[in-house]
């Protein structure tokens, strides 16, 4: 495989870490993980980090309430848990495109293909209520429109290349533009599949801002 | 002279058992984990219980502020812990490490509960930690990129038609391995070494 130039922030390794991270970039972000063993060897190490911080401090458990719930769950039926379809492809216009398990993992979410003007493919992939992503697409010489977002953009080639004016994307190139960046995406003489995730402002829910911060002397210097 | 050596005998007992947390090294705990699969070993699933539960509940507090949410989340870690511990490898990380993915998935779906829909994707999609997910062989099954059905076209007609069913579901209906050893009720691994012979026949037939 090529190699993979850009990569997602560490503060977004660690979000993903953490699980603060909404699904859609969480799987988004997943994925270039697959991809990319640079970005699974960090991710690795923020967990572990994670793991031995966050379970360092022992509470002052009452000894009664400690043993009546070790009994309890010697005596539990072991919990189902149900484990998600991974597919190994998707299909598109008798293409077939491998995808990493991190992604595999949803096909089965993955609605209808539209196909929108200038070579372009589109299909919805809902993790839940409010996440938007997509499957995009492009044919060779295909372009995407000039444009603009009110939040930020994440872009993930899963097979091919494509560019904008800023560089030239290739498999496994996690790109993210904020609010702030306008960029227009186009393929030459190759075609292109990305995982493109579209948020209002990033938002993380509560614990990351606490979980950040005594990262960020380890990893953002 | 009697009685010293009891005291000191019980100093000594009361100092090692205050030491003991910082002995638990990622040896140990693996160790307890491997009887508890092994053997359900209830005296090491205590061993770990009473090492973790403080610990999660400490985490879990800080995560949740609430007292009872905290229970919750150590009660079904630790339930998990007791009983997937065969899904612990130590190659793929230590103790800690494995039991805090699991409290993670659990605090993770404990705070979308309420305002998600059914539907929605759970920790576990996300994160599998605790599925015993069929590990599929990706590298020799997958072509190395994208497969244009048109330049197969005809080479696969070729194939003896037992590789040949496999890689028209596969790759023309586009069902999974899995869903492929459903359909036609042959095991899984048989699945995988006719599309791996399929897939080699077709690579000699095409650049030939
Ligand atoms: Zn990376």
């Amino acid at each position: 495989m090529n190699k993979i130039k850009f990569h997602p922030s560490e503060e977004l390794l660690v979000g993903y870490a953490s699980g603060d991270l909404n699904p859609a970039l969480t799987v988004v972000v997943g994925t270039h993980i697959d991809m990319c063993p640079r970005c699974r060897s960090v991710a690795e190490d923020i967990q572990n980090h994670m793991a031995t911080r966050e379970l360092h401090q022992s509470a002052p458990l009452a000894e009664p309430d400690l043993n009546s719930m070790l009994e309890h769950i010697m005596a539990s039926e072991s919990p189902i848990v149900r484990s998600a379809k991974v597919h190994e492809q998707v299909s598109l216009e008798g293409k077939v495109f491998k995808v990493p398990r991190s992604l595999g993992r949803h096909v089965d979410r993955l609605g209808p293909w539209s196909h929108m003007p200038g070579g372009l493919w589109r299909a919805p992939l809902e993790l839940d209520a409010d996440s938007r992503m997509n499957l995009i697409y492009m044919q060779e010489n295909a372009s995407l429109p000039e444009h603009t977002h009110r939040g930020s953009e994440a872009t993930l080639v899963l097979n091919g290349v494509f560019n904008d004016e800023h560089d030239e994307y290739r498999d496994g190139d996690f790109i993210f533009l904020d609010e702030h960046k306008h960029h227009s995406p186009q393929t030459t003489d190759e075609d292109c599949l990305t995982l493109a995730y579209l948020d209002a402002p990033l938002q993380f829910t509560s614990g990351l801002a606490r979980l950040l911060n005594p990262f960020s002397s380890l990893f953002f210097r | 002279m009697q009685v010293m050596l009891e005291k000191r005998k019980s100093r000594q007992s009361m100092s090692s058992s205050q030491r003991e947390p910082q002995e638990m090294t990622a040896e140990h705990l693996g160790q307890l984990l491997a009887e508890v699969a092994d053997t359900r070993s209830r005296r090491a699933f205590s061993e770990l219980f009473r090492h973790f539960a403080p610990r999660l509940q400490s985490f879990a507090t800080r995560q949740f502020g609430n007292e009872q949410t905290a229970m919750d989340l150590v009660q079904e870690t630790m339930t998990n812990v007791w009983h997937k511990a065969h899904l612990f490898s130590p190659e793929k990380g230590s103790p800690t490490t494995w039991i805090f993915t699991i409290a993670r998935n659990i605090r993770f779906d404990i705070l979308r509960k309420n305002k998600h829909r059914q539907n929605d994707v759970s920790a576990e999609d996300l994160w599998p930690v605790l599925s015993e997910e069929t590990s599929d062989s990706d590298e020799e099954f997958a072509l190395d990129t994208k497969i244009l059905m048109q330049e197969i076209g005809e080479y696969y007609l070729q194939l003896p038609d037992a590789q040949r069913i496999v890689v028209e579901q596969i790759y023309i209906e586009g069902k999974s391995q899995q869903e492929v050893s459903d359909a036609l009720g042959i095991p899984l691994g048989t699945v995988k070494s006719r599309t791996r012979l399929a897939l080699q026949k077709l690579r000699e037939l095409i650049s030939e």
